[in-house]
């Protein structure tokens, strides 16, 4: 027997949750995309929703940040303003693999202070989902990912719930009225053909360096970034300075880089690593499947499918996995 | 601390980049302690070109001898020459009917007066001289022309967006205008900095910050074509803020 959460009181457990910090869950905008955003009604809260156009990291690592200041008497100072405690509601297991993926690269080894404070300020809800044509991960119903708080499995008349950290089991304990106990029905786990072929693809180190492909994706990319920028697990970041009409005082600020971009390969003398676009598309590709630094070898693409669905000209690199045939253009 | 010489001059253009400046109000009092304006015709009485300046901020396209005289004067007076706003850097508004014979629009604007009026098609600054830094907007953003002033006290130049409208626009969580809508939105081969502001009001971009660097031009021709716009329209429309693109080109 599992606590199970009748779906007509996840009303006072959102109300509940509020203990914990405001509430964000994903809501369609007026502009019809599926977004985090405060939620203080369960009638808010697309509970079958797909995917957010923009993943959970934004929360992590904002678009753009001032990471530090600088005046002549204080010198430099890292922004230690607290950040407001925000509980992110209805993740999905592949944004759940995303946020444990950067974890451990900004808090393993040399910790990052800056998404140390935006990560600690998150109490995480994961939500079970159902998949679409673009999403492709391996394991839904599998092992709880790292970090997640509480997970809901949801069902027709309401959610188990799991408890993942010391904090999920503090919410059980504080909620414990609203729950019931039943029996979990058996799910079957369900895997995909395109995250079985990536695995077997990556065990093999297929890279697909003579792929016609590779030519057909460069003709057509449009180097907007979206794949990247729309990615739970991309985390380039630029950093600028910028200076005050004073004179004196500066600001650091980091932004989103973007392997797409001419700038991301771009070193002093305009000298640039990868020059062309099939070059970029590849580093992307290494980077997703096999990754760099301390986490080469981890596969940080969770199958969240958003880099297919936002691509304009409807670039996949997965289909490299699938052979040639599978060029949706 | 360096107190830079100014100079902020008008070519061919509607002065929207330097009413930009003077609109800065909050940050007015402070860029007047930092900066002496010499030459200023549009923000001060007794402009003085004669002077040696630090840096000549050149707003709009050059289409008269006078507009030439003005810019070569600039160039060989200041250490820096920083052009400002899309015309100054591509041509502009004012360089989007250049296919057409330059007497004709002549007569069309000015009638028989026209012929006694010296003008050539109207054309970026860079085509005359050389050109340190660009400001690229129609008009820039005010931040972008703060930035560059504050870097000016330091002896150097900021870091401006160099990537398409597209990464601003997604992370402002915008609906694509290009997948979701079906328009012919120039946001991929646009230069970003102005925070995607008008897809951000269901707008498509209509690349009012000139090229992005190594636009793909041809495949968003192609994209657009594929949505039905003719590519005559699309032409027509790339043209309005720059004159020159190249079509063909992808990288």
């Amino acid at each position: 027997m599992r606590p199970f959460l009748p779906e007509e009181r996840l009303g006072s457990l959102l109300a509940l949750l509020g203990h914990w910090g405001e509430v964000y869950g994903p809501v369609t905008t007026g502009d019809g995309v599926t977004a985090f955003r405060p939620v203080s009604d369960p009638g808010q809260l697309r509970l079958e929703y797909r995917r957010t156009l923009i993943p959970p990291k934004r929360f992590l690592l904002p678009p753009r940040e001032t990471i530090l200041t600088y005046s002549p008497d204080a010198g430099y100072q890292p922004l230690d303003t607290a950040q407001p405690a925000l509980v992110l509601f209805g993740l999905h297991p592949c944004d759940l693999q995303g946020i444990a993926y950067l974890d451990r690269v900004f808090l393993e080894g040399v910790v990052d202070t800056s998404y140390r404070r935006n990560r600690q300020a998150l109490t995480i809800i994961g939500l079970s989902c159902e998949p679409d044509e673009f999403c492709f991960c391996g394991a839904a119903g599998a092992d709880l990912p790292a970090g997640c708080d509480l997970f809901l499995q949801r069902t027709p008349a309401g959610f188990f719930v799991t408890a993942g950290t010391m904090k999920g089991e503090e919410i059980c304990d504080r909620s414990a009225q609203l729950f019931t106990l039943r029996q979990p029905a058996g799910t079957t786990p369900w895997h995909h053909p395109l995250a079985d072929a990536i695995c077997r693809g990556c065990a093999a180190g297929e890279t697909f360096p003579d792929n016609p492909l590779w030519d057909r994706f460069a003709e057509r990319c449009l180097g907007c970034g979206a794949c990247s920028a729309c990615c739970p697990t991309c985390y380039c970041y630029d950093v600028l300075e910028q200076g005050g009409l004073d004179g004196q005082a500066a600001e650091r600020l980091r932004e989103w880089d973007n392997c797409l971009f001419k700038s991301h390969g771009e070193v002093a003398g305009g000298v640039n690593f990868r020059r062309s676009r099939r070059e970029r598309l590849q580093y992307r590709f290494l980077h997703k499947y096999y990754g760099f630094g301390a986490l080469r070898g981890v596969i940080s693409c969770v199958g969240c499918g958003r880099c297919r669905a936002v691509c304009p000209v409807e670039i996949d690199l997965a289909a490299l996995f699938e052979g040639e045939d599978h060029d949706r253009q | 601390m360096i107190r830079p010489q100014l100079a902020i001059a008008g070519l061919t253009a509607c002065f929207g980049c330097q009413l930009t400046l003077l609109n800065c109000e909050a940050e007015l009092p402070d860029i007047a302690d930092r900066f002496n304006f010499t030459y200023f015709p549009m923000g001060m009485s007794s402009p003085d070109i004669t002077a040696d300046f630090d840096a000549a901020l050149v707003e709009g396209a050059v289409s008269t001898p006078c507009d030439l005289e003005t810019l070569v004067t600039l160039r060989n007076r200041s250490r820096l020459l920083i052009a400002i706003g899309t015309c100054a850097i591509f041509g502009g508004v004012a360089a989007m009917c250049n296919e057409e014979p330059r007497s004709r629009l002549l007569r069309t604007v000015y009638g028989p007066a026209a012929d006694g009026l010296a003008s050539f098609n109207p054309a970026p600054l860079e085509r005359f001289v050389t050109v340190d830094f660009a400001v690229t907007g129609c008009p820039p953003e005010r931040g972008e022309l703060l930035a560059t002033l504050a870097a000016l006290l330091r002896g150097t130049f900021p870091a401006l967006p160099a990537y398409p409208v597209c990464l601003e626009c997604r992370s402002r969580e915008n609906a694509c205008l290009l997948i979701e809508r079906n328009e012919p939105c120039l946001g991929p081969v646009t230069r970003a900095g102005c925070n995607a502001r008008c897809p951000a009001m269901a707008v498509h971009c209509e690349g009012c910050r000139g090229p992005v660097a190594e636009a793909n031009v041809a495949a968003e021709l192609e994209l657009l074509i594929a949505k039905g716009v003719s590519r005559e329209e699309l032409v027509r429309r790339l043209r309005r803020f720059c004159p020159e693109w190249d079509y063909e080109q992808r990288a």
